[in-house]
């Protein structure tokens, strides 16, 4: 099974590779027909036209745009992202440092979305041919049609207004030192061994990571239900059946396995669209990740830096795609012998 | 009434999305005459007003005033016509060059195909909000920019779907005899095939509106959707945000109104992919 998946990721990287190249080009595009000056905003407001000219030529702006593309990409090769004009230090600095509170995020709220997913999907499928069926269809659609950061503010209204429980902003009550080892707040509060401090950070990921898995669950039950249904009409269920063995084996050990390879392909569109909806939960919630930073750098037009942050955005996608891929692979024996 | 129209519209789902579109469509189109206030009307005097029913209330004001003064239901119906604008005009949009690529790919396929297929992969490798977000960025705020950002968004959901059941359509009998028949391709397409991909193209136009509703309200959420001065649901919800302790009512009110124009379409797309007997998976987003 190893080299089954070591040549996916091989085949995944090559691919990814004008993938990105096109992406940063996009971006890089995008991002220059804005009417903002990054060399007049990048000097003081008393700087003369000739201290800008200058600057101009300096960061190369004054050439033609491919040119200025492929220079910003050899640059982008050796780990230099530019200079964020708003903040006055390195972008892949700011970036490296904001994405492990992002990912962490995200990947806690993976976590919540597919528990949660599985449960309803089962859930909605024990409902089937029960007078309760159109009520758990028609529920799973009004959560469906509540979006991420709706989410983030009714959970931020019920339990940080009207019963304030969780706390609900930043990653950590600001009387703890935050140990800084791998960025993963969780991971390093344990690594450090301080419960107290993994306990606040917890709480403080509850309602963001809620919200976000909230907000993506509904699709994963209905793709679960749906694929049930369609493994349900299959023989070996009615033999299994026939050979005497509960309804409640069947559902779990038989036709699960079986359901939850499509549901996994859906799910892995479902996590890159949820790595983009970190970045709304992260306003709500003043978390100090990705998405705020590319928001401030939105409201500064700090182009260095929505560059460099849209781009980790991507490879951050991509990851995800290529991992499920290989679960994908893992858990599916058909694909294995080729 | 032909039977099929009159079947869709026996389903429930398909009647009650239908119906609160339809509601919804109305409070955009008669907005100047039902709103009981302009939206932009400030009354600096009666600010943060609770809704009619409480007892601070004033019948005035029947949702109440936000933080300055604004008519909450005046701009929750101005509200309407900005995100049914948004919903129809970038639906159809998207719909129009996703469907148009789709069909030229799954039909001919060929180079054409291979550089759309390119173009989707890039686009799919981005999250859709970042996307956007960055698209507004360069194309700066107003509604034509939140429409168009939703077309350069979202071309790729129908493009994605239709491409692979052109695919399919296309292998059938009846294409290759009116291929024979001498039909062009462009008769072909018209005729034979969009017939065939027309259920799935509608169920798709009604999901896609839920969807644009939803960036248009993240959109002006962030304050890079409408202009200010153009009332829309996500910036009250930002407006409110300041004032939850104060006012919950002003962040209530806007959310209802998005949550209930996304279920109805939402619904209506269900309803339709269930009429039109349309199965398919991918339909998830």
């Amino acid at each position: 099974m190893l080299p089954t998946v070591l040549s996916l990721l091989g085949r995944r990287l090559i691919a990814a590779i004008p993938i990105l190249l096109l992406v940063s080009a996009l971006l890089f595009c995008v991002l220059r027909v804005l009417p903002v000056d990054p060399a007049a905003m990048s000097l003081p407001p008393s700087a003369t036209i000739a201290e800008i000219e200058a600057q101009r030529r300096e960061m190369g702006l004054d050439r033609p745009l491919a040119l200025q593309y492929l220079i910003w990409l050899q640059r982008a090769l050796h780990g230099e992202f530019g200079r964020s004009i708003h903040y006055r230090r390195d972008a892949g600095a700011l970036v490296a440092e904001t994405l492990p509170a992002t990912l962490e995020l995200a990947l806690t709220a993976m976590a919540i979305a597919g528990t949660l997913g599985l449960c309803g999907g089962l859930f909605l499928f024990r409902l089937r041919g029960t007078p309760f069926e159109t009520l758990g269809d028609l529920s799973s659609m009004l959560l469906l049609s509540i979006p991420e950061f709706l989410w983030g503010l009714i959970l931020l209204f019920l339990f940080g207004v009207v019963l304030p429980l969780l706390p609900f902003t930043g990653r950590l009550s600001p009387s703890f030192m935050r140990p800084n080892i791998t960025g993963f707040l969780l991971l390093d509060t344990l690594l450090v061994w301080r419960p107290d401090m993994f306990w606040d950070a917890l709480t403080h990921m509850a309602l963001p990571a809620v919200a976000l898995g909230l907000a993506f669950s509904p699709m994963i039950m209905r793709v679960l239900r749906s694929s049930l249904f369609d493994v349900y009409v299959e023989d070996f269920i009615a033999q299994a059946r026939l050979r005497g063995i509960s309804e409640m084996r069947i559902l779990l050990a038989h036709a699960l396995k079986n359901a939850a390879l499509p549901t996994l392909t859906l799910a892995g569109v479902q996590f890159g669209f949820l790595f983009g909806g970190t970045l709304l939960v992260e306003i709500i919630y003043s978390y100090p990740g990705l998405g705020n930073l590319m928001v401030d750098a939105v409201r500064n037009a700090d182009l260095p830096i929505i560059q460099t942050a849209g781009l980790a955005y991507c490879v951050a996608v991509l990851l995800i795609n290529t991992a499920v891929d290989s679960l994908y692979l893992v858990l599916n024996p058909k694909l294995r012998e080729r | 009434m032909s039977p099929a129209v009159s079947a869709t519209l026996r389903s429930g789902r398909v009647v009650i999305g239908l119906g609160l579109v339809l509601f919804l469509g109305m409070c955009a189109l008669l907005a100047p005459l039902i709103a009981p206030h302009d939206p932009a009307e400030q009354n600096l005097l009666s600010i943060l007003l609770p809704p009619a029913w409480s007892p601070d209330g004033n019948q005035e004001f029947p949702f109440g005033t936000d933080s300055l003064g604004r008519c909450i239901l005046s701009r929750l119906i101005y509200g309407a016509r900005t995100a049914m604008v948004v919903a129809i005009v970038a639906s159809l949009g998207a719909m129009l060059l996703g469907s148009i690529l789709g069909h030229v790919c799954g039909y001919f396929g060929g180079i054409v195909d291979w550089v759309v297929g390119r173009a989707v992969d890039v686009w799919m490798s981005f999250p859709p909000v970042i996307l956007s977000l960055v698209l507004m960025v360069g194309l700066g705020t107003g509604l034509d920019k939140v429409i168009m950002a939703i077309i350069l968004v979202d071309w790729t959901r129908f493009c994605r779907v239709l491409r692979s059941e052109v695919l399919v359509v296309t292998q059938r009998d009846y294409v290759t005899a009116a291929r024979l028949l001498g039909f062009t391709h462009w008769q072909t397409i018209t005729r034979e095939i969009l017939p065939a991909t027309l259920p799935l193209l509608i169920t798709l136009l009604s999901l896609e509106m839920a969807v644009a509703v939803v960036v248009e309200a993240i959109l002006s959420f962030v304050g890079l959707g409408v202009r200010a001065d153009e009332a829309a649901w996500g910036q009250m919800i930002a407006d409110a945000r300041q004032y939850i302790y104060q006012s919950p009512w002003n962040l209530l009110f806007p959310m209802f109104a998005i949550i209930i124009a996304v279920s109805a379409f939402n619904l209506l797309g269900d309803g339709l992919r269930r009429a039109f007997d349309v199965r398919l998976a991918q339909l998830a987003r």
